[in-house]
């Protein structure tokens, strides 16, 4: 067996691996980057973020098309050519990858195809084409997580997961969303503009959950034209493959045919598949690799970060670990201190929530001062038709330090990044207020947001003296 | 009323309380730690056996307790203590949620029926969140409800603080000026201002919500408290190992900036520590250099071990007495050949009663009856070093090994005890320290210590007096050496000794003093009998 000697040997060429694994090189040492797969990128690139947003993105255009019909431009019923949409998808993906590998040969990273697993503490093999040793000084594991399964579903092509609807193998009539998390309506608006019909059953009593109730309300209220039925404290308890269809059934009611079922009910992560055991890492029992603030693993010289080291399971995330850990590794004294971390639903209107909740913030005590600007409220959103969201900054009720956030909109995900940024900088309303916010844009609204917590917006009807 | 005891807490006695975390007047619930009891192997605390209020304490922090010892009064509750909060972190008892409990609490004014009131010119909103429920407790100007018209939400507060009695309105209901929201019981004690029935309708709304109301909480969650400074401001502070919480910013609205962190690091580097926390009088700065910070793990594996807890108590005193004690050690040696043959012929007599005749047990003898003559190494500096205590007693600490570290056990009275009666002492409280049997009460009182390597090796070392004793004997391996006897070299067993001794009782002419004619009695056993 042929053998590789490296100062580092990162697991998993995701966003976190190869960022972990390019800062890595960067900072002069020898690196190794193990991927199972042929394509750099892992889940986000292949099978995640990235191909769900080029469908998404048009998805988007054809409802925002179809709405133009109120402004007197009528385009007639969309034609749908699944395979070239499919090979524009693929496109976007493979523009990104193969950017991936020439950024990997400059900065002379070793990529080595096979499944890695370590077989003791300075030890990997990598099975491949053929096997190889890696020897390493360092490791990070950045081994991401998989999506979960519902043992009691049978194998049947028309039961997918994530993976599987992205392939974008056929329109069914007839969906049902087994998760009403992110993930399962993000694809399900996907299907839906292409001509399905959903329904969502979850087994919380909301959907989105982590999003404030008051955000996600704006989404459903919108969105309610796509589901036949959501299914609320509901447990799918069985399916079964028929001819006809799948016939699913769901606690308390009558069992139902469908063309498809789309499955996204979490993911898991993949600490138990490494042989961390033979490095002595720890591992717990839900599969996560226990790390420090500077993502050390209890054997110091191994690191983990991304879905592997906890949740939650998000690429930036992943990427902002990644850079610690290759820092720390390279013995410079970077921690992950980042006070919040950034969630967005690419929904239509998207979700965008950072920092403290308002239902976070009742459930501990934190007292909060909130600030709610309706976007009906917003000349852009209007001249936009889509004035349906709202701009919510959460205030620390002493210092007035911005805390948390959340937007409910068309462009939520690109708007909350000035929010994490004055929460990061410990911006007051004042400091947000004072910001001159270009109009019009949706942006002002975060601005006009803090003058309406200090009670000096004159966008809405006058308030109340505090 | 109930009176609580300490309950059966395994075979302990006489453990010391080290921390009380309650007081008269605080409601407690059912397992609520009360009171943390230290012995010298555990850390435990004693939970309420029930819920109620605390009537009176019957212990003090220091006291020392065993099964049975009363530890305080409790009225008990007819009601169940909050359940929501099973076992609350010990150190911060919480009070009963003053306003809360609805019923006999809120015994008040007239129900109140809350409207909505004044809104401008909006007529038929629609009603988007309840945000309350009956039997809430409402501060006043919290928000009740969320209106939505086409132009804005708002918020109603409430026009009181109180309890709610019954909700009259839902989501979804279109609403104007007048309509009744919820009926309001106001609140007598507690909150203030609620005793304001006349106003019955609501103060206008305002646009957005306004601040939450005050829950019973703990005070501040972790994110408040960080300090304020950007993300380059936290990793520059992070390269330098500053705690961010200890500087103080000149920014804006105190915002901590580069140059702050680097103020401070000059600062801490020219600043003058603590002083050592011996006598009073004007103790000098250690001016020290950082701690070398290394990452061990960039040469080579590592592991991390955390000290055992007796290290973790060690520690802290070792360092005090090594820094704060002007130590000198004094060496010499004794001559044991023929209190080696004696010890040796005696042996087999002790061995039958099943102990050990150990040199150490004639040490201690020697060392008392050395004491007796020299009784400034029996005494200790009181607290503000003026005075000696000297003690009429003979309390001689023996250092034992164990694997979990060092711990000092005391031969009581050594001087009213033979030396097989020491002897057999010693055996049992080695045993029962390497069985971590031992009671802190048996390493306390101890007026003189001997550490003895001497069945290990070594020539000799120094050793750190035990505070607040002035002087600590260290023995090391015997060896026979050739001694020059007047005529010849004889070969004779000889027992090195090393006297560490505080500087500020005893000068070293004493010293030599102490340990010549320690070195003569161990030459000559019989002068223990004179």
């Amino acid at each position: 067996m042929a053998e590789l000697d490296c100062d580092v040997v990162v697991l998993g060429s995701g966003p976190g691996g190869y960022s972990a694994a390019f800062r890595c090189a960067d900072l002069g040492l020898k690196t190794v980057l193990v991927e199972r797969y042929p394509v750099l990128g892992g889940v986000c690139l292949n099978v995640g973020c990235i191909p769900s947003k080029a469908l998404l993105h048009t998805a988007a255009v054809m409802d925002a098309a179809k709405a133009l019909e109120a402004h007197g431009i009528a385009f007639g019923e969309p034609k749908v050519d699944l395979g070239k949409l499919r090979a524009f998808k693929d496109k976007v993906v493979g523009k990104l990858t193969s950017g991936l590998a020439s950024m990997a040969k400059m900065r002379k990273v070793a990529v080595l195809q096979g499944v890695g697993a370590f077989t003791g503490p300075n030890r990997l093999a990598v099975e491949g084409k053929e096997k190889t040793g890696v020897r390493f000084a360092k490791a990070i594991v950045a081994a991401g997580s998989q999506a979960a399964k519902l043992p009691f579903l049978p194998e049947d092509p028309r039961i997918v997961d994530s993976t599987d609807a992205l392939a974008l193998k056929a329109i069914p009539k007839k969906m049902l969303v087994v998760g009403g998390g992110i993930i399962g309506l993000e694809m399900g608006t996907v299907y839906s503009t292409l001509g399905t019909r959903l329904d969502v059953v979850e087994m919380m009593d909301g959907l989105m959950l982590g999003a404030d109730r008051d955000l996600v309300a704006v989404w459903q209220k919108f969105n309610a034209g796509r589901f036949d039925k959501v299914m609320l404290k509901s447990k799918t308890t069985r399916a079964e493959a028929t001819k006809e269809g799948i016939r699913v059934a769901i606690e308390g009611q009558e069992p139902k045919l469908y063309d498809a079922v789309l499955v996204s009910v979490g993911r898991v992560p993949n600490g138990r598949k490494i042989g961390a055991e033979k490095a002595g890492v720890t591992v717990d029992e839900r599969g996560f690799i226990p790390v420090d603030s500077q993502r050390r693993t209890n054997v110091p010289h191994i690191y983990a970060i991304g879905d592997v080291a906890g949740n939650p399971m998000l690429a930036h995330k992943a990427v902002h670990e990644g850079h610690v850990a290759a820092e720390a590794a390279a013995g410079q004294k970077s921690h992950f201190d980042a006070r919040v971390v950034p969630s967005v639903a690419y929904t239509d209107p998207e979700i965008a929530w950072v920092g403290v909740t308002e239902d976070e913030a009742k459930k501990s005590g934190v007292k909060i001062g909130v600030a709610k600007f309706p976007w009906v409220a917003s000349g852009r959103a209007i001249a936009n038709a889509r004035d349906e969201g709202f701009t919510k900054l959460i205030f620390d009720a002493e210092t007035h330090r911005l805390v948390g956030g959340g937007i409910v909109g068309t462009g939520a995900g690109d708007l909350i990044s000035e929010l994490a940024l004055a929460v990061e900088m410990g911006a007051d309303a004042t400091d947000i207020g004072k910001t001159i916010h270009p109009h019009p844009t949706l942006g002002e609204s975060v601005g006009m947001a803090a003058e309406l917590f200090e009670g000096v917006c004159t966008d809405l009807p006058p308030q109340r003296k505090k | 009323m109930r009176e609580v005891a300490v309950p059966d807490i395994g075979d302990f006695k006489d453990v010391e309380v080290i921390e009380v975390l309650v007081k008269p007047g605080d409601a407690i619930a059912a397992e609520q730690s009360l009171i943390t009891v230290e012995s010298d192997k555990a850390t435990m605390e004693i939970p309420a056996p029930g819920a109620g209020v605390v009537k009176e304490l019957r212990i003090r922090v220091g006291d020392k307790v065993s099964q049975g010892t009363p530890i305080l009064v409790l009225e008990e509750s007819a009601v169940t203590a909050p359940a929501s909060a099973p076992a609350p972190a010990p150190a911060a008892p919480k009070p009963m949620p003053s306003p809360a409990a609805p019923g006999p609490a809120a015994s008040s004014a007239e129900p109140l029926t809350v409207k909505v009131p004044d809104i401008g010119d909006f007529k038929d909103i629609e009603v988007i969140e309840v945000l309350v429920k009956a039997g809430d407790t409402v501060a006043k100007e919290q928000s009740l409800i969320t209106l939505e018209s086409d132009k804005a939400t708002m918020e109603i507060p409430s026009p009181a603080a109180g309890v709610v009695q019954e909700i009259r309105i839902k989501t979804g209901d279109k609403v104007s000026e007048g309509a009744a929201i919820l009926v309001l019981k106001a609140s007598a004690g507690g909150v203030p201002a609620a005793a304001a029935p006349a106003a019955a309708a609501a103060p206008a709304p305002v646009v957005v919500a306004a601040v939450r109301p005050p829950v019973p909480v703990e005070p501040q969650e972790a994110t408040h408290a960080k300090p304020h400074a950007s993300p380059s401001v936290r990793k520059f502070a992070r390269e330098l190992g500053v705690d961010l919480a200890r500087v103080k910013g000149s920014g804006p609205k105190g915002r901590i900036l580069h140059p702050d962190v680097q103020a401070y690091v000059k600062g801490a580097l020219a600043a003058v520590p603590a002083p050592a926390p011996a006598a009073k009088g004007g103790a000098l700065p250690f001016n020290l250099p950082a701690w070398p910070d290394v990452d061990f793990a960039k040469f080579g594996p590592v592991e991390v071990k955390p000290l055992t807890r007796l290290q973790k108590l060690a520690g802290p005193n070792l360092h005090r007495n090594w820094v704060s004690i002007p130590h000198v050690t004094q060496f010499d040696e004794a001559d044991i050949t023929d209190l080696e043959a004696f010890r040796k012929t005696n042996t087999a007599d002790t061995e039958k009663q099943g102990f050990k005749l150990t040199m150490l047990a004639f040490l201690i003898k020697a060392c008392v009856t050395v004491l007796r003559q020299h009784p400034t190494f029996n005494c200790s500096l009181d607290r503000n070093g003026e005075n000696l205590v000297v003690k009429k007693y003979y309390n001689i600490g023996v250092a034992v090994d164990t694997p979990d570290g060092l711990v000092v056990p005391v031969v009581r009275d050594a001087d009213r005890k033979g030396v097989f009666d020491v002897a057999k002492e010693l055996s049992e409280i080695s045993k029962l320290a390497r069985d971590k049997k031992l009671k802190p009460g048996d390493m306390q009182g101890g007026t003189f210590s001997i550490s003895s390597l001497g069945g290990i090796g070594g020539t000799a070392f120094t050793p750190i007096i035990n505070a607040p004793e002035v002087a600590i004997l260290g023995v090391s391996k015997s060896a026979l050496r050739p001694m020059w006897n007047g005529k010849e070299f004889a070969p004779r067993l000889m027992l090195p000794l090393s006297l560490s001794y505080d500087h500020r009782v005893i000068d070293g002419a004493a010293a030599a003093r102490f340990t010549a004619y320690l070195a003569s009695v161990l030459g000559d056993i019989r002068r223990t009998l004179l």
